[in-house]
């Protein structure tokens, strides 16, 4: 019974870092460092809430979302690529923007008379065995899904190829007649998309927008694609293992191990210390795209 | 127009507008400093917050134990040793393993929120009282003022912070360490063949940036805040990283930018009676650090044509 809680709950937890790994695998890959998928997402959690309630449409929230996170998406395109502002100055920045904004928007416009949550996306609850239940919304679907097929297309495609190449190198792609700019404003819509999505099925999951919720999953989910050496199916299963860290974090919250009472914060500490963990004892430099934060 | 009005009324308007705006500049300022030395080795320690908030809490644990005048150099220093330990780790696996610092240092600022917040919860808790809040630290400890008049209040703090900015100044223009830092900090592997290991530099940068921040914990223990609680830093770590950035090339430009912080800080504190929500001034910050890394970019082309 235990194990199985933990199983729905680490694919449920893993499923926005998936998509927001793979915002920051189009745009790594295409060159552009991207710090912001934090700031991506919470913007779309929040810009999601505010439209479906504005319009009692959960469609219509999602679609608001997605598009403010690729709105988003595209101001660090600009500065980065346009004006040449550094890659992780520009992310930072963005990051500010979306941690006010967002407080900004849902002080200025929630609606304070509505007790219920804003309407969501359906989804299809299966019921398994001993009463457990496990909802799969189409956010789920999307992100275990995505991965193989982001592969295939990138790997297959001459738009992915060009994609790796950018990334690899600029200068020479510049030389056979891709034009880098180009082609990272096709990667940054990507980024906006994905990480709009991971925005929010996070919304979706809780149904009302609260301040930082995201709760630095996008710094999580960028180590995750670190660790899986910027590839779109490895990033995955670093997802899923970090899932399984916040999964097994609640399940443990008030147990006592070896007869010793852990504090909540504790087990609430474990996802972000496994992450600098992680991060401590693997190599994820080599693999890095060779032409990552370059013109 | 009347919100911005409110701002500059709220900010400067009175001498204990003044002192607000002070007291609230001096942490931008020290934790500035600290954002400031790391940015000089190429570093961005996004982690000032969480070495601020558990050098305050080793200061609030030594100061309950020992007042008086040495408890308040103890106190210092174990939120130094305390902030820099904090900073070590990231230092250590950007240098050896190449994980960003960026990701590290959030990821241990969360961890120092919750850590600390257990300690205030728990063993350091004061429980006499309803929060998670440690109890009020003796009169004898608390930093003294170098002008309190007229409720115009300018803590010691402030000084150290203003002396500090200026020596770093002078530090990184006439001593060899400071040249090192810059060193690395433009090109580490130019550094390297110049026979500076960049390792080495980048680890110490780090650590040395976190006992800064550390230190700006502890003042704000001592000078201010007599206590530690959970959730003790309302986000000095990020504003010092615009503070920083907006200081450009030179250490003295973190006293003009913290002030700036200040302003706002207080001024948005005094305009949300206005209706206007504090985020808004988070939002400023993230354009200012764009403008400001813009003109910064846009002197270093108009140099290199």
């Amino acid at each position: 019974m235990i194990v199985l809680t933990i199983l729905i709950s680490t694919i449920t937890l893993s499923a926005p870092l998936i998509l927001a790994a793979l915002g920051g695998y189009t745009s790594e890959r295409s060159g552009i460092i991207n710090i912001g998928l934090e700031g991506k997402m919470l913007m779309a959690a929040c810009v999601t809430s505010l439209a479906a309630a504005a319009f009692n449409n959960a469609v219509m929230g999602a679609l608001c979302g997605i598009g403010s996170a690729t709105l988003l998406s595209l101001l660090h395109w600009l500065l980065t690529q346009k004006f040449s502002l550094d890659h992780i100055i520009s992310g930072m920045a963005i990051n500010a923007i979306a941690m006010g904004g967002t407080n900004f928007l849902d002080r200025a416009f929630t609606d304070t008379e509505r007790t219920s949550g804003v309407p969501v996306l359906p989804s299809l609850t299966l019921k398994l065995g001993s009463g457990a239940t496990f909802p799969i919304s189409i956010y789920l679907i999307l992100a275990f899904l995505l991965p193989g097929l982001l592969a295939l297309y990138i790997r297959r495609s001459r738009a992915g190829l060009r994609l790796l190449a950018v990334g690899n190198d600029p200068d020479k792609s510049r030389l056979m007649g891709v034009r880098p700019l180009r082609v990272r404003l096709v990667a940054a819509l990507a980024t906006g998309l994905f990480t709009g999505l991971a925005g929010a099925m996070i919304l979706s999951n809780v149904g009302r927008f609260t301040n930082e919720m995201t709760a630095g999953r996008g710094y999580i989910a960028l180590a995750a694609l670190i660790l899986g050496g910027w590839r779109p199916l490895q990033a995955m299963l670093a997802c899923i293992t970090f899932g399984l860290f916040e999964a097994i974090q609640i399940q443990l919250q008030g147990t006592n191990v070896l007869g010793a009472k852990i504090p909540s914060e504790a087990w609430s500490a474990l996802p972000y210390l496994v992450t600098v963990i992680a991060l401590a004892g693997f190599i994820g430099k080599s693999r890095a795209p060779l032409g990552l934060g370059k013109p | 127009m009347e919100a911005f009005q409110g701002l500059i009324k709220g900010s400067l308007g009175s001498p204990a507008a003044i002192a607000g705006t002070l007291r609230e500049t001096t942490p931008l300022l020290i934790a500035g400093i600290a954002v400031f030395f790391a940015l000089r080795a190429g570093l961005f320690n996004i982690g000032v917050e969480g070495q601020l908030t558990v050098g305050a809490c080793a200061c609030a644990f030594v100061v309950l134990k020992i007042p008086g005048p040495f408890g308040i150099v103890l106190g210092t220093i174990a939120g130094m040793v305390a902030g820099g330990l904090w900073a070590m780790p990231a230092g250590l696996i950007k240098a050896y393993r190449g994980g960003h610092e960026v990701i590290t240092t959030i990821m241990l600022n969360n961890v120092a929120g919750l850590f600390t917040l257990a300690l205030v919860s728990g063993p350091m808790k004061d429980p006499t009282q309803e929060g998670t809040t440690t109890a009020n630290i003796a009169e004898s400890s608390h930093l003294p003022a170098v002008y309190d008049q007229n409720s115009l209040t300018i803590s010691l703090a402030l000084v150290f912070g203003l002396v500090g900015a200026i020596y770093l100044a002078g530090w990184f223009k006439r001593t060899v360490a400071g040249y090192e830092v810059r060193a690395v900090g433009a090109n580490p592997t130019a550094a390297a063949v110049a026979g500076i290991s960049a390792k080495n530099v980048i680890v110490r940068a780090m650590t040395t940036s976190g006992m800064i921040a550390g230190f700006a914990g502890a003042m704000q223990v001592l000078a201010f805040e007599h206590r530690f609680y959970g959730g003790f830093s309302p986000g000095y770590g990020f504003d010092a990283l615009g503070v920083a950035l907006l200081a450009g090339q030179s250490a003295f430009g973190l006293i003009p930018s913290s002030l700036l912080f200040g302003i706002l800080a207080k001024g948005g504190t005094a305009i949300q009676i206005y209706g206007v929500p504090k985020g808004i001034t988070t939002v400023i910050l993230g354009v200012l650090i764009v403008v400001a890394a813009a003109i910064r970019y846009r002197k270093a082309k108009a140099v290199e044509s």
